[in-house]
């Protein structure tokens, strides 16, 4: 459904930058008389720092500054939640990953030269690696201080013995994922420098700047005003970027020598220092009547969360949210813990938690199918969660009427009902089948800080300044917000120009995170629209004598009733600037919670949903375990498409992402060693590996989404890896339990079926 | 170190250069020529960020000495469009959301455009092999896919080539 501008084809607002070369990303800002940062990162996973010696590193020709622990004025902490990840390692380093020096040098060989004459003494100790290890009471002590156990979440709901009473069959498998490295093609960076005035600026390839600010101002120990952040061109971020990687470093060195420096990460440390997606393992139990209808469900969430808690809990406690899945589940129990290990540290990673999960119970609906020799499409639809039923956590899905609706569209475009017709073995040593996965995500920061500000500001000839501090990285957040107020200010896309995030210009958008964005700045935005629009159409009033009910503005023209009239959105700007009417404003919009969405979880889980199902067709070669997808079909509810082009990359790049995840994505981390630390060792999709995605977007609305509409980044990516799991189980005749899908891993779930 | 002299064109224009014989063309391009459009994603030749024209060729330009471009013909991002007017290239991927986060999109056009100057009316076969050395994480291929199928087409009804 397209209105005047929403759901109108149009590129990207940003398109003639980044097709000229002319966007700049954080390492392309020019600056005159830049050092070039770079951290020392720890040389074990795990040890006690005996000593660390930076004086000759100091002394070094070219060398402007090295900074130890002991140089930072202010709180030695990332501050993402607890302050239990240290900017500086001071007496240990418990991961890879552990920065223990900032270096700032002239060129990157003086750079390098110094952190080879840093000397450190270290005394390696035993370490933790296996996250089931690390959770038994004679573990080490991963972090001195903290329990290696984080419990997350715990959701109860009914009576889980009288479920499991009632039930005909009980399946109770475990499912396993791995780590999984984010790949944006932009490793991670900052710029900083001092303003004449004091102020120090950082520029960096961050998801929330305004959290940035908090953060490094602490660290700096400056008042949070005479700190600035700007976000330039992102290269992608899917999550790992919503947390702080090298920012508070270049601000640090900045301040210590009073000269711009700029850290960009190699590929290589991108790799082994920063957030990765958790690996996850599932316990899950159900049971149900035989007719498919679920009575018990009992879930436990495992995550290898590293050393430091960083939003491990909250993903674990999102992981705990939507474990059960778009289904009724009258009676339940789900637990969630985040496990301190000596490994990488598990971050956010585009559906925070929901893919592992999802992975497990979209498997389990299929091995309950089998189980009861059902339909898995049935089963589903049997056990499809409706509007206002409660999930296992006490929130009540305000609008799930896409559950039902996108199963039926992928399974009637995918010809599922006929699936049987399929030619199942096109060739002796192959094998055809095809697998569905329904997914449920929820939309935003659940009941902590969820808010959004953006300002609007038309000028005298009737265009459009947008300033919002939601970062575009990619996901189309800037375009879906001009179109939105071109819709609402009825002038055309190209009348509006985006100012994206810089904490001096823009008002705090939150995180680009959680799928939120199009929801909460979108929102805002309208908010601010409003105050703009009623001085058009009052001015507009004024001057034809017309009722302003009758008036609209569409193309940068007023209509009255449809009839269009002699005055342009420009005359009428200039008049309505003139007559002292507000022609800015500032548009606040906080995530709201109707009072029957009680729930028990504080900060997570209890916002608008979004709901999706894909439908994969794999070819199984059972000779050498290779799985090829031939095709998904991809159906997601988003309530309103804003703009048709940016949904559809959204599921195309979710989709492909979540083949690799499926198929070849694992980050090899052995004894907190990550030894695939390249894009060579580490593989994604290529243009050959990707699959052929069919996609249907669904316009069934979100009663608070503005214009409908909910989010799509992250929910476009769920369903893929469990449906290739299922649609490879259904290949092969044999039930699976562990991503990725390597041809190792096949051949031995097909020779040990033969066994 | 001695500097090796380099003699070559980029964008149109001839340039005279003095680097030491380490450097590679990305770090010339991006270093002493200011264009910042090539991408360094992984400095290794696994990402194709960098990707450039050289005598009418794609190739990793973290990859090639800058010395070895020396009597070359370089085309880099920023001389596909002419007096501010987008290629038939660009406006392609502009319409089809060839691009997302725009990292690799330099890498991806660049590509592109050497497959079409061989081959103005590619397959979707040979679309994804001449890009396959460039890898996105936004897109899933598909998008950028039809971005050159539709340049092809653009410039076909345009009656010219690139």
């Amino acid at each position: 459904m397209s209105g005047n501008v929403i759901g109108v084809p149009a590129p990207a607002v940003q398109y003639r930058q980044l097709l000229t070369g002319a966007a700049r990303f954080t390492n392309d800002l020019p600056m005159e008389g830049l050092l070039v940062g770079k951290l020392l990162y720890s040389a074990h996973p795990c040890a006690r720092i005996i000593s660390l010696d930076v004086e000759t590193a100091r002394s070094l020709p070219g060398v402007a500054a090295v900074l130890t622990h002991a140089d930072i004025p202010g709180e030695n902490s990332y501050l993402y939640h607890i302050p239990d990840q240290p900017l500086l390692a001071s007496d240990r380093v418990n991961y890879l990953g552990d920065a223990i020096a900032a270096v700032a040098a002239e060129d990157e060989e003086s750079a390098q030269a110094a952190l080879q004459a840093i000397e450190v003494v270290y005394e390696p100790l035993p370490g933790a690696f296996d996250p089931l290890e690390a959770m038994r009471p004679d573990a080490p002590v991963v972090l001195p201080g903290y329990a290696n156990v984080i419990p997350s979440a715990l959701f109860e709901c009914g009576d889980l013995q009288t479920g499991f009473a009632e039930a005909e069959v009980i399946l109770d498998n475990t499912y396993y994922t791995s780590w999984i490295e984010h790949a944006y093609l932009e490793p991670e960076g900052a710029l900083a420098y001092v303003e004449l005035d004091g102020t120090i600026v950082v520029y960096a390839s961050n998801q929330a700047p305004h959290r940035d600010r908090m953060q490094i101002a602490r660290a700096l120990k400056i008042p949070e005003h005479r700190m600035r952040v700007v976000t330039p061109f992102v290269g992608g971020a899917f999550g790992a970027k919503d947390e702080a990687h090298v920012q508070i470093h270049a601000a640090l060195l900045a301040q210590a020598t009073g000269r711009p420096v700029r850290i960009v990460r190699t590929r290589e440390e991108s790799i082994l220092t920063h957030v990765k997606r958790h690996p996850v393992i599932v316990r899950h139990r159900l049971g149900a009547r035989r007719d498919g209808r679920l009575t018990a469900v009992q879930i436990e969430i495992i995550g290898d969360t590293g050393p430091y808690e960083n939003a491990g809990r909250f993903i674990m406690g999102f992981a705990a949210s939507v474990a059960s899945g778009p289904y009724h589940t009258p009676n339940a129990r789900i637990e969630s813990f985040a496990v301190r290990t000596n490994n990488p540290i598990g971050g956010a990673m585009r559906g925070f938690g929901g893919p592992q999960v999802c992975l497990a119970y979209e498997a389990q609906m299929d091995a309950l199918a089998e189980e009861l020799g059902l339909d898995p499409l049935d089963v589903r639809l049997r056990n499809a969660l409706e509007s206002g039923q409660v999930t296992p956590m006490g929130g009540i899905v305000r609008e799930a009427g896409a559950v039902r609706a996108t199963l039926e569209e992928a399974a009637n475009n995918a010809g599922w009902r006929e699936r049987n017709k399929i030619e199942r073995q096109p060739a002796a040593h192959l094998r055809r089948g095809l697998g569905l996965a329904a997914n449920w995500f929820i939309i935003g920061m659940g009941r902590g800080q969820d808010n959004a500000g953006a300002i609007l500001e038309m000028a005298t000839d009737g265009s459009v300044v947008l300033r919002t501090g939601a970062v575009e990285m990619g996901q189309g957040v800037y375009t879906a917000l001009a179109t939105m107020a071109a819709e609402n200010l009825g002038v055309p896309l190209e009348a509006v120009r985006v100012i994206g995030p810089d904490t001096d210009k823009t008002l705090d958008a939150g995180p680009s995170a959680a799928s939120r964005q199009t929801f909460v700045s979108g929102n805002a935005v309208l908010r601010a629209a409003a105050i703009i629009r009623r001085s058009l159409l009052e001015t507009a009033a004024q001057e034809t004598g017309l009722p302003i009910e009758v008036l609209s503005l569409k193309g940068g023209r007023l209509y009255a009733e449809g009839e269009l009239l002699n005055y342009t959105i420009p005359q009428l700007a200039a008049k309505a600037t003139f007559a002292n009417r507000p022609m800015h404003a500032d548009g606040y919009y906080a995530m709201e919670f109707p009072e029957e969405l009680s729930t028990k979880s504080d900060y997570i889980g209890v916002g608008p949903s979004a709901f999706g199902t894909q439908i994969a067709q794999v070819l199984v070669d059972v000779e050498t375990g290779e799985v090829i997808v031939e095709k998904i079909v991809a159906v997601q509810n988003v309530g309103r498409i804003i703009n048709v082009g940016g949904a559809h990359g959204q599921m195309s790049g979710g989709c492909t992402m979540g083949t690799g995840y499926a198929l070849m994505e694992e980050l090899i981390v052995a004894e907190g060693r990550t030894l695939s630390d390249s894009l060579e060792s580490f593989l994604i999709s290529t243009s050959l590996d990707a699959p052929e995605i069919e996609i249907r977007l669904l316009e069934i609305p979100e009663p608070y989404g503005p214009h409908g509409a909910v989010g799509i980044g992250e929910p476009a990516l769920m369903s893929t890896a469990p449906a290739i799991l299922n649609a490879v189980s259904d290949a092969i005749g044999v039930r699976l339990n562990r991503i990725p899908l390597t041809p190792e891993r096949v051949l031995d779930a097909i020779e040990g079926a033969k066994r | 170190m001695p500097e090796v002299e380099i003699q070559f064109t980029v964008n149109g224009i001839s340039r005279k250069i003095c680097t030491a014989p380490h450097r590679t063309l990305l770090q010339v391009l991006r270093e002493d020529l200011g264009l910042t459009g090539a991408k360094d994603g992984c400095s290794k030749g696994d990402c194709g960020a960098c990707v450039v024209v050289m005598d009418n060729r794609a190739v990793n330009a973290c990859l090639v000495l800058a010395a070895r471009a020396d009597g070359k013909e370089i085309l880099t991002v920023e001389g596909l469009a002419s007096d501010g007017r987008l290629s038939h290239l660009q406006q392609a991927f502009a319409e089809k959301w060839g691009l997302q986060c725009g990292f690799c999109t330099p890498g991806m056009l660049m590509s592109s455009y050497a497959l079409l100057l061989s081959n103005p009316q590619p397959s979707d076969e040979e679309i994804k092999r001449a890009i396959a050395g460039n890898l996105c994480r936004c897109t899933g291929y598909s998008p950028v896919i039809d971005s050159v199928r539709h340049a092809a087409a653009l410039a076909r009804e345009a009656g010219h080539v690139w």
